[in-house]
């Protein structure tokens, strides 16, 4: 009975030791954890979500910036019919292009797979050399081609005998240039991401397919593509970020121009914002991107963690 | 590039410079050091397009630094890829940054409130040299207050750039007699009317040699035409704010008159740049451009033979006048500098004839100085070949032109927006272009001003 | 009898078609990358025919524009001697060097504690990262320019390297969780296990197993800083400071005069060296990728 009462309390202790320890551990760990984000938190809430939740301060200011105007800015944008030009020109041209992006760079990433491991490496560092150029540089280097009096891809046009076309004064043209260019510069990042996936796909996958007796399109189908999701929707989704957000194309290629109708948002802010004095309601444009592409990486992010889970 | 010798520009330099860009345009530093005791100056100018441009100023600047004993620091800012307007907003925004700066046409108006008033500066200058162009007056006094001294360096005029031979074989039209490097007309100047220009246009076009105006979003489709709508009287938006594109029968009669010309322009002038128009240029496809002498500059450097034969010569004149377009630069100085004094005084100094003279030799005559006394310096009748060439480019009394700024006499705030937005290349793009009829075109125009003045 | 022969005739064939569907696959393969390789490398090429011209032949016009009928290697020795120019390089160089280096810092560690060790937030963090993508440097630069104002670091390339994370930091991160999340939990339950700690456990074991993710957002943070353009442009005016993308086009582009032969020249200089580095550090990323593969 003493014996009892003395170890009565002694078990609870036991225990809280034991417990102690768990909380201090993972006390620990979490103290580390936070510690080791704590230069990410730095860069992201400093250089980022003070400077964006800045921006949308200023979206929210009259031209001299003197009053707080509330919506009106947005309220006259919503008016402008340039502007919802903008907005339709924006995501034709991020849809377009990252498709054409994603499509491109899938079909060369296969292609290369395919062929013999020995070759592969030249091929991929000169397939590589568009994404490696500078683009503010290498879009000189394109509109130089685009060039009306002196175009050299008319040229070559001219030797299969197609009229010249002129590419960026035609306001249709001038958009496929501005997609070209902008699919010229991504597509070898696809590429390699997804040679990369495709390389990491099990190799026994695809013989338990053969033996199965898969055709090539159903091992792409059952296999590869299902392997692939999560890389492929990544990239799609940063892409059509990077792309959304362009502004070095269009800059240097058109400026927006002919007639406003190769403008994106991102050069159409500038114009707005910076070139004609406006800040604030280049602040509204620029925020303009938000809600389309929070949505579409809503979808893309809440697909990758279903997937992730499926596989865990 | 011809750049006379003497200034203290060694021979080697000047070749150098026609070498290459590279090789001239940075190779000295851009600090000017000075032993002194009144404190540092940082001053952004913008980045002359004539290489040898910057030196001049490094070279002004380093004269008086050294007699004020002020250390001034310069950098030169391009225009190019709008990096000096990126500059001055930043800069604006955050209250810091250099003490002067050069700003393009519009930004003296809208950086307004932020600029410190120099109307001591521009009394001084104004009683010396009189009067200033109206244009700049009407872009750097702001409510009756100068808030920015206009500059000589950068500062442009965009008369017509002619192939004096094209014109005479395939218009008919002795360009070089109607304006001689002399100060009077020759026979037949009063016929060189937009009238006469459309019809020189449509046989040059016929001749395969088109004339080469840009007509899409960049300063020099905006300015050329500004400068037409004003010869015809046109404006879009009055001095009060008020819109005037309704029932305004000398706006219509402009755009018409552009639409016409269009058609015998190349077919791809909608997407030119500033750039575009001194290529046709060079490469001999164009019989005439509106631009400052640095085509043909470019010209004599690289296709000696295309200069020899070019002649500027100012604007046809509209209905209502003739009107030059102009491209001014303005020296400005923050009112958050802690060095106003010394700024102004380095200022008024660069303004001053024999710098002003400096800075407009050096740049082959590039530069217009803001005052109209000074439309006389040596430099235009000496350039050449053929010697006279640019004779006509500085508004001289005979040409009764005006200088012209596109969408004046609207309030600042909002021309710049019209302004950089090229609404009025646009109106005529949207018609030639883009298959509009003119009232269709009119009503868009007339929305895209109600979206730029709602808001203030 | 006939019933063997026929089954042995169809297995024989249907070994031929195999071999077929090979060859035309490699031969499909192939013509796929040379045009895609006539395409991708026409305008380098073209970039280089211009950069062998004097400026002359580039204004006259005439002629085939592909082809050069007096090389000169003239605009490479005048970038290539130019004391400007050289700085722009230097520039570049540290300033790349210095966020790389910062980036992977950052992000590996961030990366870590998000994917192994789940905390009150961790979730919505990693989320909220690749957000912070969503924000456009439009929006960004003048807000940031006060920042970097505001610390005296206008006009100076460490001004650059401190807003340059906000363009690679997101997406390495991102990576790098990936990696680390596909390591096995088996690993660090052992480790744990044998005493190390949370450090421990991260250099000596998650490093050295993740070094295909590491190279992979090693090169993207190289790839954009390298290239990076709309900060440097607000943010550094003076040619002494200006990293290479920019100094190239504010020196060399005279707005109604280019300088065609040494712009280009100029940016197929600052190509160079990524494309050393990645000679070098793709065939390690690739094999890296394909071991990790067949391990897991």
């Amino acid at each position: 009975m003493a014996d009892g009462t003395i170890a009565a309390p002694r078990a609870p202790d036991f225990a809280g030791q034991r417990a102690n320890s768990l909380q201090r551990f993972s006390r620990r760990r979490s103290t580390i954890a936070f510690l080791m984000t704590l230069p990410l938190l730095a860069v992201v809430v400093g250089l980022i979500a003070y400077p964006a939740a800045y921006g949308i301060y200023l979206s929210l200011l009259n031209r001299r910036m003197t009053e707080f105007a509330g919506l009106l800015n947005y309220e006259i944008l919503f008016d402008s019919d340039t502007f919802w030009n903008v907005a339709w020109q924006s995501c034709i041209f991020a849809i377009t292009a990252v498709l054409a992006k994603a499509l491109i760079g899938f079909w060369l990433a296969h292609m290369l797979h395919d062929i013999p491991a020995k070759g592969q490496r030249k091929w991929r560092g000169m397939l590589l050399i568009p994404w490696v150029i500078p683009p503010a540089l290498s879009t000189l280097g394109w509109w130089w081609m685009f060039d009306p009096t002196y175009s050299s891809i008319n040229y070559v046009l001219s030797i299969f005998a197609i009229p010249a076309v002129s590419w960026l004064g035609e306001p249709n043209w001038a958009r496929t240039a501005v997609i070209i260019v902008n699919v010229w510069y991504g597509a070898p990042f696809f590429m390699i991401m997804y040679l990369a996936a495709l390389k990491s796909v099990p190799e026994q996958l695809y013989e338990a397919a053969a033996i199965d007796g898969a055709s090539s399109w159903q091992r792409l189908r059952f296999v590869t593509l299902p392997m692939m999701a999560n890389i492929i929707s990544i990239t799609v989704l940063f892409s059509l970020i990077v792309t959304f957000a362009n502004y070095d194309i269009v800059r240097v290629l058109t400026n927006g121009g002919p007639r406003d109708l190769t403008h994106v948002f991102a050069s159409y802010a500038f114009q707005v914002g910076i070139l004609s004095g406006n800040i604030p309601r280049g602040a509204a444009v620029s925020l303009f991107m938000l809600p389309l592409l929070a949505i579409c990486a809503f979808f893309v992010l809440r697909g990758v963690t279903r997937r992730n889970k499926e596989q865990m | 590039m011809s750049i006379r010798a003497g200034n203290g520009i060694s021979r080697r330099n000047v070749l150098r410079s026609g070498a290459g860009v590279m090789a001239a345009g940075t190779l000295s530093a851009p600090m000017v050091h000075a032993q002194g005791t009144g404190g540092t100056l940082r001053c952004g100018f913008w980045d002359h397009w004539v290489p040898v441009g910057n030196d001049i100023l490094r070279r002004l600047c380093a004269e008086w630094g050294q007699a004020n004993r002020v250390e001034v620091q310069i950098d030169f800012i391009t225009s190019v890829g709008n990096q000096n307007l990126l500059t001055i907003a930043a800069q604006a925004q955050s209250r810091s940054g250099h003490d002067l700066l050069s700003f393009p046409t519009w930004e003296p108006a809208s950086k307004a409130e932020l600029l410190e008033p120099v109307d001591d500066v521009m009394g001084r200058l104004i009683a010396k040299y009189g009067a200033v162009t109206p244009a700049a007056e009407y872009l750097g006094k702001i409510g009756g207050k100068w808030v920015a001294i206009p500059a000589v360096s950068g500062t442009q005029m965009k008369p017509a750039c002619v192939r004096f031979d094209l014109l005479q074989q395939h218009a008919g039209i002795d360009i070089r007699a109607m304006w001689p490097n002399r100060n009077e007309r020759g026979p037949g100047a009063e016929t060189w009317t937009w009238d006469t220009f459309l019809m020189a246009a449509e046989k040059c076009h016929a001749a395969g040699f088109p004339f080469g105006i840009p007509m899409g979003s960049f300063s020099d489709a905006v300015d050329l035409v500004g400068a037409v709508f004003a010869g015809y009287g046109a404006s879009v938006m009055d001095a009060r704010g008020n819109i005037t594109v309704r029932g305004n029968a000398k706006l219509r009669t402009a755009i018409e008159y552009m639409v016409r010309l269009g058609r015998f322009l190349p077919n791809d002038v909608w997407a030119w740049d500033d750039a575009s128009n001194n290529r046709a240029l060079i490469s001999g496809r164009s019989a005439l451009i509106f631009n400052p002498p640095s085509a043909w500059a470019v010209a004599k450097r690289d296709q000696p033979a295309v200069a020899a034969q070019c002649w500027t010569v100012p604007c046809p004149a509209g209905p209502e006048g003739r009107f030059t377009p102009y491209l001014p630069y303005f020296w400005g100085i923050w009112g958050f500098s802690r060095n106003k004094n010394s700024a102004k005084a380095l200022l008024e100094h660069l303004s001053e004839r024999p710098q002003a003279e400096a800075q407009t030799t050096t740049s082959s005559g590039y530069d217009i100085p803001p005052f109209m006394s000074m439309n006389d310096f040596a430099i235009w009748a000496t350039e050449g070949p053929p010697v006279g060439t640019v004779f006509n480019y500085p508004i001289k009394a005979h040409h009764q032109s005006q200088t012209s700024v596109a969408f004046a006499p609207a309030p600042a705030e909002f021309a710049v927006q019209a302004y950089t937005q090229a609404l009025n290349t646009k109106v005529v793009a949207r018609i030639a272009q883009g298959g509009e009829t003119i009232d269709q075109a009119l009503t868009w125009l007339e929305r895209e001003m109600n979206t730029i003045k709602r808001g203030g | 009898m006939s019933a063997t022969i026929a089954k042995s005739a169809s297995i024989y064939s249907r070994a031929g078609s195999l071999a077929s569907e090979r060859r035309w696959a490699l031969w499909i393969a192939y013509i796929s990358l040379i045009f895609a390789a006539v395409i991708f490398l026409a305008p380098p090429v073209y970039m280089f025919m211009t950069s062998l011209k004097t400026s002359a032949e580039i204004a006259n016009m005439t002629g085939s524009p592909w082809g050069v009928t007096s090389p000169t290697l003239d605009n490479y020795q005048v970038l290539l001697t130019n004391a400007t120019f050289l700085r722009f390089f230097l520039n570049s160089a540290i300033i790349t060097v210095c966020v790389v280096v910062i980036t992977m810092v950052i992000s590996i560690l961030a990366a870590f504690a998000l994917a192994r060790m789940r905390f009150w937030g961790s979730q919505f963090l990693a989320t909220g990262v690749f957000l912070t993508y969503l924000v456009p440097d439009t929006l960004l630069f003048i807000p940031l320019y006060q920042i970097v104002g505001g610390l005296g670091l206008l006009n100076s390339i460490w001004g650059l390297i401190l807003v340059y994370p906000t363009l690679t930091v997101p997406f390495c991160t991102w990576i790098m969780i990936g990696y680390f999340a596909s390591i096995p939990k088996e690993l660090d339950e052992a480790a744990l296990i044998d005493g190390a700690t949370w450090p421990q456990m991260l250099i000596k074991i998650f490093i050295p197993v993740a070094m295909p993710g590491i190279i992979a957002a090693t090169i993207f943070a190289f790839t954009v800083s390298w290239a990076a353009f709309v900060y440097p442009t607000a943010f550094v005016t003076t040619p002494e400071n200006m990293p290479l993308t920019i100094g190239v086009v504010s020196q060399l582009v005279r707005a109604d005069t280019y300088a065609w032969g040494q712009i280009m020249a100029g940016a197929l200089l600052a190509a160079l060296p990524p494309v050393i580095l990645y000679a070098f550090l793709m065939d390690y990323y690739i094999a890296g990728l394909t071991a990790g593969a067949t391990k897991g």
